[in-house]
Formats: C-alpha cells, sequence, structure tokens
C-alpha cells in the first residue's frame, strides 16, 4: 500500500478540494467586509440559502440515478401557496399543521412526477418540464388568481423562523437534521446505496435484483418531498407566499449540486459535496455585490460559473483519463 | 417473410387510406378539426377571420419548433431558445430605437441569434461529453441575464420607429406575411430533414450516434450546424414577436422552450431521438395555435393553457409508453 503525500490527498478528494475553495472564499470575503465571518452572519448566511441548500439533497439524489428534476420549485410554490391559503382563510394555524400539509402535498407531487418517469418511461427532463407548468399554474389557480398572503395573514407560524433552540436559529437545526439524516442515509442504508448502484450502472443494478423503477420512484418522492419542507420554509423565512415564489430557483439547487461535484451522468456526488457546493455558491451570491457586480448581473454569473464548473469539470476528467492510459502502458 | 430483394414484411402495401388514418399524423389531422368544432362551440367569436386576425402572435412559436425538430430527432434538446429570443428582441428593439434602418435591424436580430446559437455549438461540440440539458441551462440564464443587465433596472423597452415592424407585421388580404413564411420554412425543412443527405444523417445520430460516427457521419459538423439555425430561428421569432408587441421586457420569450418541445413531441416527434417528421409537428403546432387563441377568447387564464399543454406534454410522451408496457405484460402473462 503506497503513502499518498498530503498535497494528493487533498488534491484527489474532490471534498477536500472544495473545502478549500469555501476556505479561501471565507478569506476573500472577510477581507472585503470584516464582519462577514462572525457567527451571526454566518447563521444569517445558512438561513437566507437553507431553502437552497436542503432541496440540493434531493436533487443530489435525483442526479445521482441520472435524472435531473426542474419542476422542483412549482412543487414548492403549490405546497408554499396551499399552507398559506390555508392559514390566510384559518381553516389551520400553528406551525407543525402547515409543515405536515406542506410536505404531504410535495410527496405526493413527487410522486406523480416518480410515477411518469419511472412508469411511462417519460425522459425526466421533459416530464418534470411539463409539471414545472403544471404544478405552478396549480398553484396560481389555489391564490385566486395571484392573491398572496402576508405575515398578518400567516399568524404565528412564521415565529419559528425567527426563535432560537440550543443558540441557533431553528431553521438552521432543520438544515442540521436534513444533512445528518442524508448523510447516514445515503452512505449507511441498504436503499442509500441502490441509489448509487443504479446511478453507476442501471442494467447491473437491475440484474443484480434491484428495482430500478422504485428506485427512480423513491428518488422523485424524497424530492418531492423535500421541496414541501422548502415551501413550509421559504413562506416561514420570508413570511408571505406568492404564486410566483422561487421561479428559477431550480437553476441555484442544480448549480450548487453541479459545483458539489455531482456528476449530470449519474453514479457520483456525496452529501458532503452538496453541502459544500450549496455554500460555496451562497458565499459567491454574497460576495458579488461586495466586489461591484450589481444585482443586476447576478443570474449571467451563475450561468457562467455553471458552465465554468461543468467544463472544467470534463477537463479534469480528460486529463485523468490520459493519466490512467500512460499508467497501463508501462 | 423476406423476400429475395432483401425488403422485409413491413414494406407489403397496405390500404393507404387505412394506413394514413391510424399514422399519428392522421390522428393528428382528426384532433385538428375536433379542436376546431370545440373552440366553435366554447367561444362565439371564434371563427376564421378571427383565428387568422389573432394568430400571429402564436405563429412565431412555430419557427423555434422547426430547429426544435432537428435537435429532438438527434436526441437532444435545447432550453435556452426562449432566453434567445428574449436576447435578440432587447438587442433588436435597442439598435432600432438607435435610428438605425429596419433591414439592418432585421440583420441584426438574426445575427445575434445565431451567435447565441454559436455558442451553444461551440461548447457542445468542443465537450462533447456534456449534456446538451446542462449546458442550454446554463446558457439560458446567461442569455437572459444578459439581456437583463443591457435593459437595466426598468427592464423593458419598446421601439419608437414602428414602421419596419408594421411592415412585417402587414397582410395578405386576411392571410398574415407570418404564416406564408411559417409554410414556406415548414416545407424547406421538411424537405432538408426527410430527403437530403443531411437530414437522414440527422436520423442516424438520434438512433445512433456511434454507429453514426463510425458510418463516416461528421457528427460534430451536423451538431453544430442544427444548434446555430436553431439560433438563427429564434432571432426570426424575435422580430415577429416585436412587431406584435413593438417592444421587450426581461420576460420575453419565457416558456418557448416549453411550447416548442412540446408542439414537436406532440406532433409525434420523439424526444429520445430518431422518430418523427416535420409534417406531424407543424400540424400539432396549428393545434396547439387554434387552442391558445379558441381558449384566449374567452380570457381563460393563461396559468390554465400552460397547464394544459403541460399535461399534453406528458401525456403524449408517457400515454405510448405506458400501452406499450402494458401490452408487453400481457404478453407475458
Amino acid at each position: 500500500m503506497e503513502k499518498k503525500s498530503l498535497w494528493k490527498r487533498i488534491t484527489g478528494s474532490r471534498e477536500a478540494l472544495l473545502a478549500l475553495i469555501l476556505i479561501l472564499l471565507f478569506i476573500i470575503v472577510t477581507g472585503f467586509n470584516s464582519s462577514f465571518l462572525t457567527p451571526s452572519s454566518l447563521q444569517q448566511l445558512i438561513k437566507n440559502n437553507a431553502v437552497t441548500m436542503v432541496m440540493a439533497l434531493g436533487m443530489l439524489c435525483v442526479m445521482l440515478v441520472g435524472g435531473i428534476d426542474i419542476s422542483i420549485m412549482s412543487t414548492l410554490a403549490l405546497s408554499g401557496m396551499a399552507i398559506g391559503m390555508l392559514l390566510k382563510y384559518d381553516y389551520i394555524s400553528g406551525t407543525i399543521v402547515p409543515f405536515i400539509i406542506a410536505i404531504a402535498i410535495g410527496i405526493v407531487c413527487g410522486f406523480l412526477v416518480g410515477l411518469v418517469i419511472s412508469r411511462a418511461d417519460v425522459p425526466p427532463i421533459i416530464a418534470t418540464m411539463g409539471f414545472m407548468y403544471i404544478y405552478r399554474a396549480m398553484g396560481y389557480l389555489i391564490s385566486n388568481g395571484g392573491e398572496w398572503a402576508s405575515a398578518s395573514a400567516l399568524g404565528s407560524f412564521s415565529d419559528f423562523a425567527t426563535t432560537k433552540f440550543l443558540g441557533l436559529n431553528c431553521v438552521i437545526w432543520i438544515v442540521i437534521v436534513c444533512y445528518v439524516f442524508f448523510y447516514w442515509f445515503m452512505k449507511w442504508t441498504r436503499t442509500g446505496r441502490k441509489i448509487y448502484a443504479v446511478g453507476s450502472n442501471p442494467e447491473a443494478a437491475d440484474v443484480s435484483g434491484i428495482n430500478v423503477k422504485n428506485i427512480k420512484l423513491l428518488v422523485f418522492t424524497i424530492m418531492g418531498l423535500l421541496s414541501g419542507l422548502g415551501g413550509a420554509l421559504q413562506v416561514g423565512i420570508y413570511a408571505s407566499a406568492m404564486p410566483n415564489m422561487q421561479k428559477g430557483g431550480e437553476m441555484d439547487v442544480i448549480a450548487a449540486c453541479v459545483i458539489g461535484g455531482v456528476s449530470m451522468s449519474g453514479g457520483r456526488g456525496t452529501v458532503i459535496g452538496a453541502l459544500l457546493g450549496s455554500l460555496i455558491l451562497a458565499t459567491i451570491v454574497k460576495a458579488l455585490p461586495l466586489v461591484g457586480i450589481g444585482s443586476l448581473a447576478q443570474n449571467t454569473f451563475k450561468g457562467v460559473l455553471i458552465l465554468v464548473v461543468v467544463v472544467v469539470n470534463i477537463i479534469l476528467q480528460r486529463i485523468s483519463d490520459r493519466n490512467a492510459l500512460k499508467g497501463r502502458e508501462m | 417473410m423476406a423476400g429475395k430483394s432483401g425488403r422485409s414484411i413491413n414494406n407489403v402495401p397496405e390500404n393507404p387510406v387505412k394506413k394514413m388514418i391510424f399514422s399519428w399524423e392522421g390522428i393528428l389531422v382528426l384532433l385538428l378539426i375536433a379542436i376546431n368544432i370545440f373552440c366553435s362551440i366554447f367561444s362565439e367569436f371564434y371563427n376564421l377571420s378571427s383565428l387568422l386576425r389573432q394568430m400571429p402572435v402564436y405563429l412565431a412559436e412555430v419557427f423555434l419548433m422547426l430547429g426544435m425538430a432537428f435537435i429532438l430527432v438527434m436526441g437532444e434538446i435545447d432550453i435556452s431558445v426562449g432566453s434567445i429570443v428574449c436576447l435578440s428582441a432587447t438587442l433588436a428593439c435597442l439598435v432600432s430605437n438607435a435610428g438605425v434602418p429596419f433591414p439592418a435591424v432585421f440583420l441584426i436580430a438574426l445575427l445575434v441569434g445565431t451567435c447565441c446559437g454559436i455558442v451553444n455549438a461551440l461548447i457542445l461540440t468542443n465537450f462533447q461529453e456534456l449534456p446538451p440539458m446542462i449546458v442550454t441551462l446554463s446558457t439560458q440564464i446567461i442569455f437572459r441575464g444578459i439581456a437583463e443587465i443591457v435593459l437595466g433596472s426598468g427592464g423593458s423597452v419598446s421601439v419608437t420607429n414602428t414602421d419596419g415592424f408594421r411592415a412585417i407585421a402587414g397582410k395578405v388580404g386576411q392571410v398574415p406575411y407570418i404564416l406564408f413564411l411559417v409554410l414556406i420554412l415548414a416545407v424547406i425543412f421538411a424537405v432538408i430533414l426527410g430527403k437530403s443527405t443531411f437530414g437522414r444523417s440527422v436520423y442516424a445520430i438520434g438512433t445512433n450516434r456511434l454507429t453514426a460516427y463510425y458510418s463516416g457521419i461528421n457528427v460534430q459538423r451536423v451538431r453544430f450546424i442544427i444548434y446555430t439555425v436553431m439560433g438563427t430561428l429564434c432571432g426570426l421569432c424575435a422580430m415577429f414577436l416585436i412587431s406584435n408587441s413593438y417592444g421587450a421586457n426581461t420576460t420575453t420569450g419565457e416558456n418557448f422552450e416549453m411550447d416548442a418541445i412540446a408542439m414537436a413531441v406532440f406532433g409525434g416527434i420523439m424526444s429520445t431521438g430518431g422518430k418523427g417528421n416535420i409534417a406531424g409537428g407543424v400540424i400539432s403546432a396549428i393545434i396547439i395555435v387554434c387552442l391558445r387563441v379558441g381558449l384566449g377568447q374567452r380570457n381563460v387564464n393563461a396559468q390554465v393553457i400552460l397547464l394544459i399543454i403541460g399535461l399534453l406534454l406528458i401525456c403524449t410522451v408517457g400515454l405510448p409508453n405506458l400501452i406499450k408496457n402494458a401490452r408487453q405484460s400481457l404478453k407475458k402473462s
């Protein structure tokens, strides 16, 4: 067993590289704005990006099986709008019940998407593109054509986003619980490993007795569940529910995953990668105004970022393939 | 039974009338008639002249379908088209306001679209391992982002000199120019896709890319041309959009990629590649245009129309597969 040098181990592991980039980013941003690296500022960063961070976990699962889901933000809008309207017209109150309803709606939405993709063999991009408009339209329809629920209409529901538990904001606790659960789920449960198996080679997975269709269905249902949770979080954090909330936000989630090293063709990617990817994206977006890039240019920058990351990935892949070939030639 | 000529049993001549009705195009024609009957019952204003009058707004998207058909037959997807439309419409409005004569504006719109298409094409052909979906997803954000930067905080621009745009929105009798243009382009594209060597190589790539490569087709060149032409068509679409709205904003061309894909897929062009033809796409495009005009006349919410198109998209792709799967499992048991 040959020992690897520390440098090789860092450049060899994607997560270590990402962590290094994140630390560098932190240092740069702190240079511009010294108040960035304080606990309260970091908490604010995570809280503002909680929705993206939570949903990146679902997108990780979807992309691991080689799929993509661009309907997520419509599911978020539908579930968030549903609880917003229910709270507004006093059908429900409190915090737990809206959360359960939002998650239930998310699960149903995700299950439908999964059914269409796994049972009717519709390519994920086409199916989710269709559902993106269907769910968004449904969210619009249940809002009576564009009504929105404001903070006063939501009552005590959004209190959870401002209360602290053991020194940390409740939203951050939810994010932490999700990440810990998924770290365990993807690494140490059979189902988690099956998702990886289906992603790296569907035929081999099928032959070795994994029900590929059910795994796909499960993955999109998980995505739906997290979108529902994201809907409740979104309504809570911003204390309002609108039918057009987070429109285009699916790009952020996909970008977070792609930066985190999740492969578009499936089978590659980790929970830590998704975490680091979404944190890097969040930090960059926060840093953009500091270096003089206005809010108007943010979208362009995000697009360029995704493109650069995927292209660099391909180039690295080609180099490593070439090196591997050299190694075999002797 | 394969004869001496090597032809398979599929080539045994059928009753041509029967074949035509049971083909997907035949079903679409029947559906078109049904939709028209439905619309004329649904809305008392729905007739040929009102259809022709309100058609141009929706016809601009049919240009996109023509390019999308090629991309889908190749087994790929381009979801940046809506943003290219937005960018070229924005720039066309701006140069028109700067006093550039109309023919030059027209060329600039086409050029901007073509350049965007070339950007997509360059990335996709140089890094062929990349899925087209993720590339066009990011260029989708980039192109619209550039339009947002150009438009500034106001987010919209309207043309001051509308003469040229009025001219291309003109009519021969009751029939708008754009309808002629759509039909002429459709015929040209149909001939290229169905009869030319280039078109057949597109089918070959869509059926099996590796085989196509080994049989001497320059796959990357074909892809380059198709993505570039898609960009040019976006520029054309942008010009006709401005001729309807006399302006552009940051949401111009939103959802157009879905409309174009829905039209093509509904017309029997498989998203997995290698199947379908332009004729089906054009008929389904006309169906969707009729549906939009009919529903629009009774002020049906735009979101509801999107919902219907979304459902249509999923059902046309999903139902045939479901039926096929059900048949297979029936055979097994």
